[in-house]
């Protein structure tokens, strides 16, 4: 079979646009570090979130130098830290996020930001994310999960680190 | 007085050579000039197909880079 010059750059530069899509998201995973949120957070027991040590008392936990983490209860039409109260972080730090859900599945998504996954009852899903300049921003829910999932939002205000560290040692996180 | 025109009378005198079965607009079916396979060079049809090529490849580093990768807060564990 005789194939037209043409045709074969056609299809050469066809086949160069699939190693280029190949090469950039391996670079996403390799260069960039962007992860996939798999099952590492392991299972909790959704009837009993009181009894978690950490799911009892959802909030900001700090795990280390300029580390911190996040436990978050999304249930029927809330985020528990993030609806009633902000979720507050400090800026500039490394923010690990441990969500799950104490009813039916829902959706966290930090809005405008690549933060975003499944609340899945009994499944903790765990994920990490940089934290930049003070910032407000808002939390969705991107699952239907009921009559009043269009209302279910919230807030994660990242605050700068003396602010955030000053309202840390009067009490609140 | 027919609505419908006898065929014979349809044939018109000024087109001699309308052999049985001609299509109106068809190609003439005599060769009239023989070209080689890379002879044929539609440079239209490859500066569009170039075109085409070049937008879709600055879209993808546009979604992915600056769409994506710029989005912030990115998950990185």
């Amino acid at each position: 079979m005789e194939i037209h010059a043409y045709e074969k750059f056609w299809l050469g530069a066809a086949l160069l646009l699939i190693v280029g899509f190949i090469a950039t998201v391996s670079y996403g995973a390799i260069g960039a570090g962007v992860e996939m949120i798999d099952d590492d957070g392991g299972t909790v027991d959704p009837q009993n979130l009181d009894q978690h040590p950490k799911f009892s008392d959802p909030g900001v936990y700090k795990s280390g130098p300029n580390e911190y983490d996040v436990y978050v209860i999304a249930k029927q039409f809330l985020f528990q830290p993030g609806t009633s109260e902000p979720i507050r972080v400090p800026a500039n730090s490394t923010v690990t996020f441990h969500v799950t859900s104490a009813d039916v599945i829902h959706g966290f998504e930090v809005v405008g930001t690549n933060a975003n996954t499944m609340a899945i009852p009994g499944q903790i899903s765990t994920f990490t994310v940089e934290v930049d300049g003070p910032q407000e921003y808002g939390l969705l829910c991107n699952e239907y999960c009921g009559s009043a999932h269009h209302a279910m939002e919230g807030t994660m205000k990242v605050v700068p680190e003396d602010e955030f560290n000053a309202s840390a040692t009067a009490g609140g996180a | 007085m027919s609505l419908e025109p006898e065929t014979e009378n349809t044939i018109r005198e000024d087109v001699p050579d309308r052999p049985r079965g001609y299509v109106v607009g068809s190609a003439p079916d005599s060769i009239e000039r023989e070209i080689g396979h890379d002879d044929f060079d539609p440079v239209g049809t490859l500066v569009l197909i170039f075109g085409y090529f070049l937008i879709l490849v600055v879209m993808w580093v546009f979604m992915y880079f600056v769409e994506f990768l710029g989005r912030g807060m990115t998950v990185i564990g």
